[in-house]
């Protein structure tokens, strides 16, 4: 109680003292004048002469305003007094310098702003990328296939089955979710809308409030009732078709010829299915609307990965046992934090962004330090004066570290305003690889990183200046007028400063260096199929019950033929399951070959095509034949391979002829497939084609094994069209065409532009997005670089004016004295550079973990090194010419 | 400042209190007041007695109020606040222990040892 009164007490007259400065200092004063004024008085009471008394008076109590800096000493404000005048101090001799101070300023600013840049682009896109309550314990339930470990696998859920997995002891909430594409129908043109059917408690499990009318309830499907048929629309479905109009709610939207009433519209930041594709529209969850349901689960706080994958295997070995269909033969459950995947995917792309971003702060730190210590250099006799006349050697530490404190927070100031531009950069260059609902925004732990940094940057940049300044020699500084003295000690900083830079610009240069071939690589890796001009277009097929292959089949080719008579049509092909050069959406499958002795097994990618397939994307034959229509119509018996798959199992090159199936093309009786009859027996091999691009573009080409596509058919498929102009221009046509075998066929709204595909691809965007950054990074070190070297040698130059112009005066030429002047910041730059080229010839191997896809250049080397030290020179011999220009009789004059 | 100073700070914050707790004081008053209790013994630095002074205060020990002196000035009188009483009140305790302990130290005779 009493500490706390104390306490209380003690912020009262900091108050006081801070806030009503004016006040208390005139209190102060009136008193001890009151004071002086009766001791005068007692002194002449006694009988000494009034001038006497006031003369004895102001020995005894000094002058009246020392008194002010007593009372703010005893209350214990003195520090913050003196800071407060440090300030102004510090602030005042910036202003004086305006070149120095700007050039210091940006030089931070440049560093801090891309550093924060990259740190609140890792907390959006990583730590907090998503807008749900207790995002950090929704996992994803996803399945461990032992026989294909590499990728996860979702699995569905019965109703019952849902039910009974949500009393699990670790789950605090469980929400379903099903995909599926619908027909908006009513309107002329039929379109396709993906709609996502969610359980009622949706709303309360996510915690994200709809951005007008209502969320769906659980009263919308109560028991009892006929469900009703309302819907919340996406925010970009309500951009798209709407023009974002909120009288939409209320109004009623026709899918599939039924009416469902609007009653929301999610906001912007809330597409939640992304991984599995974005919905247009929610709709409440029903068994009668869709059969399943893939769950998303909350953990309860506290529960770990490792308890929650123990307790879920018991529930799903239990629904195996109901439906073993849905799961495969042997597999363990790995819930995986929704975030996961992203950082899978970018994990390691930011953390070496981070790293070239706290390389060019340092940077930015040593260019700093450069200008201080030049700048402190002609600042010795000040300094040597107040040392002289009794600042302690902290008081100057202080005094100098204010000052660079105030150019690092004016950096961090113009740095964070620039980096919420700057952070958006790679979102946009990458908008596959960050969460959908990632928002870059100034919030709390990104201010509080950039004034760390801020204060960070402003002691390391300021402090080896300060120590070595605050420690003059004052009588030599004092008696000598020249500026010669003690500089010894900080051209060795300065040197081990330039240095330093150079061999991190080097760095940096080299990355870049390494990024670019990377993506040269990419850009021209040899594809093995023509993308110019070619396009891909996902067909939804009508769910048809009876599951005939042969009707399916009739009908798909139907679709094909009705497209290529469109004039500006060159050749179609159908191919559901491919999207070079990534491999089929269903991945790898085992097959076997007969009378092959193989104890290993064989895998190859299965691509499902029609036997145009080749001739649209340009696949050269190699040998043997492409299998013909009514081969095709029938699926069995016929396949053809690749150049890779041949060689490898046929190195003689007489893969033709030879019997092969595949145990993934067998009919798994799922409710959407339809098969041939033998789809899983042995086909004979009737041709080879050339390689193309199955694997991703840094992988090599996979083994590939093609058949006919009506061997295995889903309720969907994907047309293949090579146009004679740009593909989209023929879209429009193509649609009237689909929509003369049947009014209502539908096409999904994304249309796959094969360039723009190569464009999407990870590795493609991750390059490019290293490539600009790195070099710009890298451009931006440079010049800070060249500015550093440039105040050194202008600096070297002024310190050394006199001496220069007794040497001119002596007869020694122009070319001489630029030498002298560049001659030792040449050296430091030499041994910059070859340090430079040492580390990133060791550090290759680091840089290509962190970035997979770059490519180890050497010859890049040799060009950074040549641009590193033709600016270097250049940097070096502008200020130097103006040394050598300038008149020595002036220069002998100047003190 | 040497350490005969803080000394002399802790025994000056005694002597003040003591001081103002015979009733409200300006701060001329309280040194001729302990000058004169003490038979113009003690000699108080007048710079130092100001920062004990405003120490004091900021503590919450004694509450400053403006007011008018003898020969109608304004001048800045001090009371006690309840704080400042109970730590007169310990200080005072802790100070005859002191010397009572010191006293007893010194005159020691080698007998009682």
């Amino acid at each position: 109680m009493i500490f706390f009164a104390q306490l209380r007490s003690h912020f009262r007259s900091w108050w006081n003292a801070l806030v009503h400065r004016k006040r208390i200092d005139q209190d102060v004063e009136a008193e001890l004048q009151f004071h002086i004024d009766a001791h005068i008085q007692q002194l002449i009471d006694i009988g000494i002469p009034p001038q006497e008394a006031a003369r004895r008076t102001r020995i005894e109590f000094g002058r009246v305003d020392v008194q002010k800096e007593k009372y703010r000493a005893a209350i214990g404000l003195q520090p913050l007094h003196e800071i407060g005048g440090d300030i102004r101090y510090g602030l005042r001799s910036l202003y004086k310098k305006p070149v120095v101070s700007v050039v210091a300023v940006l030089s931070l600013a440049l560093g801090i702003g891309a550093t924060t840049a990259i740190f609140s682009l890792i907390y959006s896109a990583l730590f907090h990328p998503f807008p749900y309550a207790g995002a950090d314990r929704i996992v994803n339930p996803a399945l461990v296939n032992e026989a294909h470990p590499q990728v996860p696998t979702w699995f569905a859920l019965t109703p019952s089955q849902f039910d009974s997995l949500s009393k699990a002891k670790s789950i605090e909430s469980i929400v379903g979710f099903m995909l599926a594409g619908l027909t908006a129908t009513g309107d002329d043109l039929a379109e396709d809308v993906r709609v996502a059917y969610v359980t009622s408690n949706a709303s309360s499990f996510f915690g994200v409030p709809v951005k007008i009318g209502r969320s769906i309830q659980p009263f919308d499907v109560a028991t009892g009732t006929p469900p009703s048929n309302v819907v919340v629309l996406d925010y970009k479905f309500w951009q798209r078709k709407y023009n974002r109009d909120p009288r939409v709610i209320g109004q009623v939207l026709q899918l599939n010829h039924e009416n469902y009433v609007i009653i929301g519209v999610m906001p912007q930041r809330f597409a939640f299915t992304e991984t599995v594709g974005n919905a247009d529209v929610y709709i409440p969850w029903t068994a009668a609307r869709i059969d399943h349901l893939f769950p998303w689960v909350k953990l309860k706080p506290g529960v770990s990965l490792a308890t929650a994958n123990a307790e879920l295997q018991s529930f799903l070995n239990q629904f195996k046992r109901e439906t073993p269909k849905h799961f495969p033969a042997s597999f363990h459950v790995s819930v995986q934090p929704i975030i996961e995947p992203y950082v899978h995917r970018t994990g390691r792309t930011l953390a070496l962004l981070f790293a070239s971003v706290i390389v060019l702060l340092l940077i930015g730190c040593a260019n700093c330090s450069i200008l201080l210590f030049a700048y402190g250099e002609s600042r010795q006799h000040e300094l040597a004066i107040r040392s002289a006349i009794g600042a302690s050697r902290f008081r100057i530490v202080r005094q100098l570290l204010i000052e660079s404190l105030a150019i690092s927070c004016a950096g961090a100031a113009i740095g964070v305003g620039a980096s919420f531009w700057l952070a958006e950069v790679p979102l946009r260059l990458m908008p596959n690889a960050f969460p959908q609902e990632a928002a870059i925004t100034i919030n709390l732990p990104i201010l509080v990183f950039s004034i760390g940094l801020a204060l960070i940057a402003g002691l390391l940049s300021g402090l080896s200046p300060a120590l070595r300044l605050s420690r003059p020699n004052v009588s030599q500084v004092i008696q000598s007028t020249a500026r010669a003295a003690g500089a010894g000690t900080s051209k060795r900083n300065l040197n081990i400063l330039i240095g330093l830079q150079i061999v991190l610009t080097f760095l940096l240069f080299g990355s870049a260096g390494a990024a670019i071939a990377g993506f040269v690589k990419i850009t021209s890796t040899e594809l093995g199929y023509e993308p110019h001009h070619l396009m891909a277009i996902g067909v939804p097929l009508k769910r048809d019950s009876a599951k005939n292959q042969r009707v399916r089949a009739a009908y798909i080719d139907q679709l094909r033929e009705r497209v290529a008579a469109v004039p500006s049509v060159l050749s179609v092909a159908v191919a559901p399951e491919s999207l070079p050069p990534a491999p089929p959406f269903n991945g790898t499958g085992t097959f076997e070959i007969l009378g092959g002795q193989s104890q290993q097994e064989q895998r190859a990618m299965i691509f499902l095509v029609s036997p145009e397939y080749f001739a649209t994307l340009k696949i050269p034959l190699l040998n043997g034949r492409v299998w013909d229509q009514a081969e095709n119509q029938r699926g069995d018996f016929v396949a053809v391979v690749n150049q890779t798959l041949a060689h490898r199992y046929w190195p003689n090159g007489d893969a033709i002829g030879h019997q092969i199936r595949a145990d993934s093309l067998k009919d798994d009786g799922a409710p959407l497939s339809a098969a041939s009859p033998q789809s899983g027996e042995w086909r004979q091999i009737v041709g080879v084609v050339a390689d193309s691009r199955n694997n991703g573009l840094e992988k090599p080409t996979a083994p590939a094994l093609f058949v006919p596509y009506t061997t295995f058919m889903w309720d969907n498929t994907q047309l293949f069209i090579r146009t004679a102009g740009l593909p989209l221009a023929s879209l429009k046509a193509i649609r009237t065409a689909l929509h003369s075998v049947d009014p209502e066929q539908r096409t999904m709204t994304e249309i796959d532009d094969l360039e723009e595909v190569l464009q999407r691809q990870p590795v493609w965007t991750q390059q490019r997005l290293f490539s600009i950054l790195f070099s710009f990074f890298a451009f931006i070190a440079l010049v800070l670089a060249s500015v550093g070297l440039a105040s050194t040698v202008t600096f070297a130059i002024a310190r050394r004016t006199n001496e220069l112009g007794i040497r001119m005066a002596l007869g020694a030429q122009r070319s001489h004295i630029v030498w002298i002047v560049v001659r030792a910041t040449l050296g430091t730059v030499a041994s910059g550079v070859a340090v430079g080229l040492l580390l990133n010839l060791s550090l290759e191997k680091v840089i290509q973990h962190w970035s997979p896809g770059s490519v180890s250049a050497p010859w890049t080397l040799v060009w950074v090194t040549l641009l590193l030290l033709i600016c270097a020179t250049l940097a070096c011999l502008l200020p130097a010419r103006q040394a050598a220009n300038v008149d020595p009789i002036k220069t002998l004059r100047c003190d | 400042m040497g350490k005969q100073v803080d000394l002399l700070q802790g025994t000056l914050e005694i002597l003040i209190l003591k001081a103002i707790s015979l009733g409200p004081l300006h701060g001329y008053g309280m040194l001729l007041r302990i000058q004169q209790i003490s038979g113009q013994r003690l000699e108080i630095p007048q710079g130092s007695f100001y920062i004990a002074l405003y120490r004091i205060e900021h503590k919450g020990w004694i509450k400053g109020e403006w007011g008018e002196s003898e020969n109608s000035r304004r001048a800045k009188f001090y009371r006690l606040t309840p704080a400042g009483t109970r730590q007169l009140k310990s200080e005072m305790e802790k100070w005859s222990q002191m010397t009572e302990v010191v006293n007893t130290v010194l005159c020691a005779t080698p007998e009682q040892i």
